[in-house]
């Protein structure tokens, strides 16, 4: 950054503006370095860092207890043909796609509703953002009571209504047990969506309803027409930080099922610590991790440039 | 402490004679003339840091912090205990051991110290000052315990991982014994289902119960992950006999089971869901606890069924205890590991855990807990009666990444749940096991 | 210096706050729809969400005061309900473990760490929107992309680190490493606050003779207070559930914060305490029910003010 700071190209603007205009750019690489340094120094000793060690330490052969030597790709290619990894790619994708798919229709549903005129709209609002604020891990063993083979409130009350028969096996049956867990990480996210939702359904004119309902238009039309395209940019954003923080879900796996039955809802998070933490083979479980990193970078690229419109998040001017 | 408890600790006093008669001030005197006597001087100020695993019986961490309190007050020396639960151990030991630096002692599972032999220090001659005093050690704790001809750690005790059974109803289905072999095990599973009073062992990813039932049935039926040299021979007709007897046992299982951790056959037990069950004292001990006096007169406790190899195979959980070589007090550490397994305090402890630990030390058979209560007899035997973790191979970090990426807990629950065939089953356990039995 | 701004400073405010109201530009249209539809289209929906998003919290608090005996026979008590509740879990989590304290740990960490993160977003964010320096954009560019890098991969690596700086077991190794996952948010959710802030305001100042720190500190901060409310509610919250780095970097249980501690103290190896457990969230829950109670509408206005093109 600190070339970038000498490069003098700033300080021979043309005289546009006033004079007050120059001062303020003279000094902006520099300044601009000053203002970085916490957030940069924060995110570089306690991220890049640790993250270079461990892309490194997944080309090592690294186990706990003894540092290792540079093995290659061999991590990668012991994990290309195990079905086991596989699984857990399959598992978080589908995790990641269907609860961010129901996060996000459930939440802009919801932002729909609440922005509606209702009494005590403070305290339902409250009331929707319960799930976010309960420690996940600790919801994640509510739940998991909720799902007991034996003991779950709905298999009881579903029998006494008499739908089924015998219990649902909410967490031992392969599909069962990956609905269970979407199910619990849809409603851990959806209060963050729809609150944030709501702040950007807040911000489109009133007088767009208006004229669109002295036109005629139906509720649909003008969901479609004018809410959507004005949401679209917020909708990126949230969507982008409810995927990223879904693909890279542990806690609520770990608490529930740590990757049972048979695997059948080990995420690549899960999977990676279970293999270097637990079986002590750090070199794979980095390598677990890092094989997460694809993934991560294609879902910021989409939204990235699903954003394009907006130049704002690239800190360029745009109003 | 409740009464029972009390009564069957003044009955071990006077079985015992004069070593375990002491209480109070009597057992304090003894802890003071032990420290002076030890082998083991601690260092001046010593403060030793113990990491153990989380209780799963009250009344046996409470004695043994008992204990803690009085190795303080005869050697002057403080000991901060922390808990971890079960499997957090292994990684807070692996995070100390990769960085230098933590509490000194680990308490943790199994084949622990083996992980990383390098980083603890050699216990040789605290294990043989125990050895020879109380009798010798049991193979398996030399297996756990021994690297080499160094011992890295001390396997403390165990806890007997053994069926628990509900006695009426097991009667009621004709089986007034529990059954001694695998094909009259199936038959009781099969009789306890019909009459509506099924069992269930956990088949999830639980690294308790669901590890011990799968490997005493691969291991029942000669099945093997590894040889004696660490290659991986589980592809075998073995296995897959192992395999189809578990399948048929499986049928009879409450639904759900594959969703089991280690506390659902508590919780189901407790509540009068299941009738049978793969679990350590713990569920006898809840019972007690909360008075549920009907449960307790009606639960017993049987060994593992031997298979058609023919002799057992039981897979119970081993405790060792480590000194980390960054530690700067080895000697007050050495003599506090000492200490906690002398009769005086051992012995009580193992009474007040209601036979939860099991030492790895043949003298303390003899201690009277295991005959006090005919229920807790079948848990004397099982530190003589376990097989290691790796069985025939090597107990090292590999034997440990083996049970902690459930390999072959998988392959069963793979063929149980019928997610996979036989075949396809073993060929993904095949593999994974390969993975971490390569040599490179 | 300073005081020449203030009325301008308040005048914007108003329009700031005027211009991102929790708006009901619906209640506009409202009064042409029917109760019935209402019932139908609104109050059904929400109320069958809200139920669903309630009930396992509901769940919990139930169980915390249910007495043992009634968790598991469902068939004897009605499993809904209780009519003898118990105070005991409660009781026996505040007055025979260390609850007190995990919860002070906690909130220590919390604030800290909101502290420092909010500080460190607050310039980033200041930088990257107003100094436009060169690199800017990819300097933001590259601060989303933290978020690549979740805990799960990085807490291995991480943990050697925190024991290399000295850190590890003292509320500094989470207080310095929690920012990492807050960061990137805050910083974004006050970029787009700082733009709504009229660039006049900045101008006139600098033609003052006002430094980049006096604008910061004396007009952009108080303008954007909604915004800086967001953000801590936000970070705040992420702190106070966060896991799996509190696991790893602490040991001692008197250091621990509350969702670790709650597990390892009420999980007896296989015997789950429900009870305390479900006790200890709730009750760890308030705070940030509190804090949630009060500035919910803050939080909505400020994102609103945060998203606004």
């Amino acid at each position: 950054m600190a070339d970038v700071a000498l490069d003098p190209r700033t300080a021979k603007r043309p005289l546009l503006h006033a004079t007050a205009w120059d001062r303020l750019k003279v000094n902006h690489n520099w300044l601009g370095l000053w203002f970085m340094l916490p957030a940069a120094a924060i995110l570089v000793l306690f991220l890049a860092y640790p993250l270079g060690l461990g892309i490194w330490i997944s080309f090592t052969d690294t186990r706990i207890g003894r540092s290792g030597v540079f093995v290659g790709v061999e991590n990668y290619e012991w994990l290309w043909d195990d079905t086991v990894f596989w699984l857990s790619v399959f598992n978080t994708l589908l995790y990641t796609g269907v609860a961010s798919v129901f996060k996000f229709a459930i939440g802009l549903y919801l932002a729909i509703l609440l922005n509606q005129h209702m009494p005590f709209k403070a305290m339902i609002r409250a009331i929707v953002l319960i799930p976010f604020i309960v420690p996940t891990v600790l919801s994640a063993i509510a739940f998991w009571w909720l799902f007991d083979s034996q003991f779950s409130i709905i298999s009881w009350s579903l029998k006494k209504i008499g739908f089924i028969s015998s219990n649902i096996d909410f967490l031992g049956d392969f599909w069962n047990a990956r609905w269970s867990v979407i199910f619990a990480n849809v409603w851990r996210g959806i209060p963050f969506v729809a609150i944030t939702l709501l702040a950007g359904l807040q911000t489109v004119p009133p007088s767009l309803y208006e004229a669109a309902t002295i036109d005629g238009a139906s509720r649909w039309q003008m969901f479609r027409f004018i809410t959507y395209p004005l949401l679209t940019p917020i909708i990126a954003v949230v969507m982008t930080f409810s995927v990223l923080f879904t693909f890279t879900d542990f806690q609520l796996i770990w608490a529930m099922t740590r990757g049972g039955p048979v695997n059948a809802t080990h995420l690549m998070a899960t999977l990676s610590y279970q293999r270097a933490i637990l079986g002590g083979y750090l070199g794979e479980g980095s390598a677990i991790a890092t094989a997460m990193i694809p993934f991560l970078l294609a879902c910021i690229l989409i939204s990235w440039f699903g954003l394009q419109r907006r130049k704002w998040q690239q800190g360029e001017s745009n109003d | 402490m409740n009464p029972f408890n009390r009564r069957t600790f003044l009955q071990g006093s006077t079985a015992l004679g004069a070593s375990v008669a002491l209480t109070g001030p009597a057992l304090l005197d003894w802890a003071k003339a032990w420290a002076q006597t030890a082998p083991w001087k601690p260092e001046r100020n010593a403060q030793i840091s113990l990491l153990r695993w989380k209780r799963f019986i009250q009344a046996e961490e409470d004695a043994f912090m008992e204990l803690v309190a009085n190795f303080t007050k005869a050697t002057g020396v403080k000991v901060n205990v922390t808990n971890e639960s079960l499997d957090d151990v292994q990684p807070k030991a692996a995070i100390a051991a990769n960085t230098g630096s933590g509490p000194d002692m680990f308490w943790g599972l199994y084949s622990l110290p083996h992980l990383f032999p390098s980083k603890v220090i050699d216990l040789t001659d605290v294990a043989d000052y125990l050895g020879k005093k109380y009798g010798g050690w049991v193979p398996s704790a030399v297996t756990y315990g021994k690297s080499g001809n160094k011992w890295i750690g001390i396997p403390v005790a165990y806890n007997g991982n053994v069926l628990n059974y509900r006695k009426a109803a097991s009667e009621k289905a004709g089986f007034k014994t529990f059954p001694k072999k695998t094909d009259e095990f199936l038959a009781y599973a099969k009789a306890m289902k019909a009459q509506g009073t099924p069992g269930g062992m956990a088949l999830g990813h639980a690294s308790g119960d669901g590890n011990a039932w799968v490997h005493w049935a691969l291991w029942a039926f000669g099945g093997n992950l590894v040889d004696a040299r660490d290659r991986v021979i589980i592809d075998s007709p073995e296995t897959a006999k192992s395999l189809e007897y578990a399948k048929a046992l499986y049928e009879t299982f409450i639904p759900g089971t594959a969703s089991w951790n280690d506390s659902f056959n508590n919780k189901a037990f407790l509540a009068n869901e299941v009738h049978w069950t793969n679990n350590g004292v713990s569920i006898y001990a809840a019972a007690k606890a909360g008075n549920m006096k009907e449960m307790v007169d009606d639960i017993d406790h049987a060994l593992w069924p031997v298979g058609p190899i023919g002799k057992p195979t039981e897979f119970h959980v081993a405790y060792p205890i480590m000194v980390m070589t960054y530690s700067k007090v080895p000697q007050a550490s050495k003599a506090f590991i000492a200490f906690m397994m002398e009769a005086a305090n051992l012995d009580p402890w193992v009474i007040k855990s209601v036979g939860y630990l099991t030492p790895g030390l043949t003298a303390y058979e003899k201690n009277p807990v295991w005959t006090s209560d005919p229920k807790l007899t079948v848990c004397r035997d099982v530190a003589k009666n376990t097989l290691t973790a790796g069985h025939l191979g090597s107990v090292g970090e590999k034997a440990a990444a083996a049970l902690a990426d459930f390999i072959v807990l998988d392959m069963f629950a793979n063929v149980c749940t019928g997610r996979e065939d036989v075949k396809g089953a073993v060929k993904i356990a095949d593999r994974q096991a390969r993975r971490l039995y390569r040599t490179s | 210096m300073t005081e020449v701004f203030v009325p301008k400073v308040a005048d914007p405010r108003t329009i700031l706050t005027g211009s991102s109201p929790t708006a009901d530009h619906t209640e506009g249209m409202s009064y042409l729809e029917t109760l019935p539809r209402r019932l139908v289209t609104l109050y059904l929906p929400l109320s069958i969400i809200v139920i669903v998003l309630i009930f396992p919290f509901y769940w919990m608090a139930l169980t915390a005061i249910k007495p043992d005996e009634q968790l598991l026979a469902l068939d004897k008590f009605n499993p809904f309900w209780t009519w003898s509740p118990t105070f005991k879990h409660i009781e026996k989590l505040l007055f025979e473990t260390n609850y007190p304290l995990w919860l002070w740990n906690t909130m220590y960490v919390a604030i800290g760490s909101t502290i420092l993160s909010i500080f460190a977003s607050v310039c980033a964010a200041y930088a990257i929107v107003r100094l436009r320096y060169k690199g800017a954009q990819w300097v933001g560019a590259s601060i989303f992309l933290a978020y690549l890098v979740p805990p799960s991969i990085l807490f291995i690596p991480l943990s050697t680190i925190v024991f290399q700086y000295g850190l590890f077991d003292t509320p500094f190794a989470l207080i310095l490493t929690y920012p990492t996952i807050l960061i990137p948010f805050s910083t974004w959710l006050l970029m787009g606050y700082f733009k709504t802030i009229p660039y006049e305001l900045e101008e006139c100042a600098l033609i003052d003779g006002a430094s980049r720190l006096q604008i910061l500190t004396k007009i952009v901060l108080p303008l954007a207070v909604p915004g800086l409310i967001s953000a801590f509610i936000f970070c705040f919250t992420l702190c106070w559930n966060e896991f799996i780095y509190a696991l790893t970097f602490i040991s001692a249980s008197t250091n621990k914060t509350v969702p670790v501690a709650i597990v390892n103290e009420f999980v007896d190896g296989d015997i789950y305490r429900w009870g305390s457990l479900m006790a200890g969230a709730l009750i760890g829950s308030l705070p940030l029910v509190l804090l949630y109670a009060f500035f919910v509408e803050h939080y909505v206005s400020a994102m609103t003010g945060a998203v606004k093109e």
